[in-house]
């Protein structure tokens, strides 16, 4: 058991158990950050893997994407400290059912399939031949994901924006009513009517 | 740490993922099931990559592939959950009637 | 016997480093006619050498502060991993030929990853008090951090291109015959600005400010607030040895051994940072990030261009 080895079960461990809390713990900014600890702990088995730039890459990408998450976590959860216990879940026992199912299925062709045993040659410097593969022979593969993020950017814009063509997004929007299909919450809309009271 | 070992915590993390994505009702949370999913994908890539695949560049670049594809996924699953709730005040798949049989 | 004097030399620069920033800081800042840090006032005669020791031990005894309901978890834990972030800075720095604490094929690229994880752990310790002000630091820094880490990653970049790998050994390696400060002139101030957001110190302090009563740290007493500010200074000096590494040439120097000549530039770009701290206001966060995104980031990028051109020619 060599200390890679154990680098790698104690990684491991973190990574399947707070990937695990995150469904389970009643403050959503906890999970949105231990989210965040599961993909660190990704990033250093790949580290250990020796894939050098994708591991320190996922620590820089998934802590913006999980600070991204977090924020969002407050703006749009009702709970977002875990002060009241809350579980927000539907169809408990077919996705628990899914999920043992998926890892069983995966896991048996990680077990009983046969794979190519071609390991990594030693002195291959990984990052040397990343950039010369990105910016080589898969230059075109580079450049459009480059071009579907800046689509993704204007799309986002576009779609989270406040001004629409035809007047403000927020326009005419009610909040949902008490039972299912009953009238909006909160104060009716202000009629014209009022300014009777002014003479 | 073999390669028998990560595939099965990909796995793993596929799993949870996956019972995350189906079991939530808050769109944020199922998108935290889809990140899990996407993260047990890349590291079965590079697990992939460095025992089954000598190590060409092409393992790296389906890794940095599925991020750009996490970046993204994640950005208009945002913008969709903001224009949703604009729209229909909803920020529970429950509160969604469209899809409903 | 390696492993034990990398980790002797990280925490002994961090300790030491902070103990010195203290000390200059109060200098500077008697000197630049400004209050000394802690706020004792505009007339602090207190010895420079003793204040920072006193203060130190009086947030060690101090009580510390409880709030309704914080995630104590988180509020316990971000100085202690921001203090690691620092430390993990400064151990893929290079001494010297030979010594490098860890010598990462991709330290250039954890530099980077360090903002974002930093603004992180801001944020956690702005939301953890489960209070007003410290909420409104912690989202003051994300916005404004956002706007950086682009700066931070371009400048890096361009320092990375002449070295043609991202060891932070080979970038002080290829400064050879002219330092980078020379080759790339627009490098150093941009990063220098990075590094004050880094620790968000004087000009880019959104999240400890006054204006907000402390900001994230304004429900923080006692040793918490000791290792936060602690953690925040050891910032300061790792990213003082990756500038010193990236744009002035790190551990090389004509006489005098590497670690000497290393500690040298460090202790410049310190006072550097230290003298722009008390000289320069703090803009809005809305000037700011004006300013950030309208000139920093293309000048980020005229950097990047014109040390792509140099490579090429």
């Amino acid at each position: 058991m060599t200390a890679v080895d154990l680098a790698f079960l104690l990684n491991a461990a973190i990574a399947v158990y707070s990937g695990w809390r995150v469904f389970r713990t009643d403050s959503m900014v906890r999970a949105s950050f231990l989210l965040l600890i599961s993909f660190l702990a990704v990033g250093a088995i790949m580290l250990l893997l020796g894939a050098v730039y994708l591991g320190v890459a996922i620590f820089f990408m998934m802590a913006v994407e999980m600070m991204i998450m977090a924020l969002f976590m407050v703006m749009f959860m009702m709970n977002p400290a875990g002060l009241n216990p809350m579980n927000m879940v539907h169809q408990e026992r077919i996705s628990a059912a899914a999920g043992v199912l998926a890892f069983v299925a995966l896991g048996a062709v990680a077990v009983f399939g046969e794979f190519p045993s071609r390991p990594k040659p030693e002195g291959l410097d990984v990052v040397a031949r990343l950039g010369h593969e990105l910016l080589g022979d898969s230059m075109l593969v580079f450049e459009s994901a480059g071009v579907t993020l800046l689509a993704t950017m204007i799309g986002v814009v576009v779609m989270s924006s406040r001004r629409g063509r035809y007047g403000d997004a927020n326009e005419g929007s009610v909040p949902p009513g008490l039972e299912p299909g009953g009238e909006p919450a909160g104060q009716p809309p202000d009629d014209d009517d009022e300014e009777h009271g002014c003479h | 740490m073999s390669l028998i070992t990560i595939l099965v915590l990909a796995a793993a993390l596929i799993g949870i993922g996956l019972y995350g994505a189906l079991s939530q009702q808050s769109f944020v949370m199922l998108m935290m099931g889809l990140e899990l999913m996407l993260n047990g994908t890349m590291l079965a890539a590079v697990g992939f990559w460095a025992y089954t695949a000598a190590g060409v560049p092409e393992g790296q670049l389906l890794t940095i592939i599925v991020m750009a594809v996490m970046a993204i996924e994640m950005a208009m699953g945002f913008a969709l959950v903001v224009a949703v709730y604009r729209g229909k005040q909803a920020d529970v798949t429950e509160a969604l009637e469209g899809f409903r049989h | 016997m390696d492993l034990m004097l990398s980790v002797i030399a990280v925490l002994a620069t961090l300790s030491v480093g902070a103990y010195a920033v203290a000390v200059i800081d109060r200098i500077c800042g008697v000197a630049m006619g400004g209050e000394a840090t802690g706020g004792a006032g505009v007339h602090d005669r207190r010895n420079p050498f003793l204040a920072p020791l006193s203060r130190a031990a009086a947030l060690w005894l101090a009580p510390p502060h409880v709030t309704e309901a914080p995630d104590a978890a988180g509020w316990r834990l971000a100085p202690v991993l921001y203090l690691t972030l620092a430390g993990m800075g400064l151990a893929v720095v290079p001494w010297s030929e030979t010594f490098v604490p860890v010598d990462l094929a991709t330290g250039i690229v954890l530099w980077g990853a360090l903002e974002p994880l930093a603004t992180v752990l801001i944020f956690l310790h702005g939301w953890s008090p489960n209070s007003h002000l410290p909420l409104l630091g912690g989202y003051r820094y994300v916005a404004v951090g956002l706007s950086y880490i682009l700066v931070s990653m371009f400048v890096l970049i361009a320092v990375a291109l002449p070295a043609e790998s991202l060891q932070v050994s080979a970038v002080v390696e290829s400064q050879q015959e002219l330092w980078n400060v020379v080759r790339q002139p627009l490098g150093l101030p941009l990063f220098l600005i990075v590094g004050l957001g880094i620790s968000f110190w004087g000009p880019l302090d959104f999240a400890d400010s006054n204006d907000l009563a402390g900001g994230t740290s304004a429900e923080s007493s006692g040793r918490a607030l000791l290792v936060w500010q602690f953690a925040r200074i050891a910032m300061l000096v790792s990213f003082s040895a990756i500038a010193a590494s990236a744009f002035l040439g790190g551990w090389m120097g004509p006489l005098l051994p590497g670690p000497i000549w290393l500690v040298i530039k460090m202790v410049f770009i310190l006072v550097l940072l230290l003298v722009l701290g008390r000289l320069l206001p703090r803009l809005s966060p809305e000037r700011f990030m004006t300013l950030a995104w309208t000139v920093l980031l293309p000048l980020a990028f005229v950097d990047l261009v014109w040390a792509g051109l140099e490579a090429l020619s």
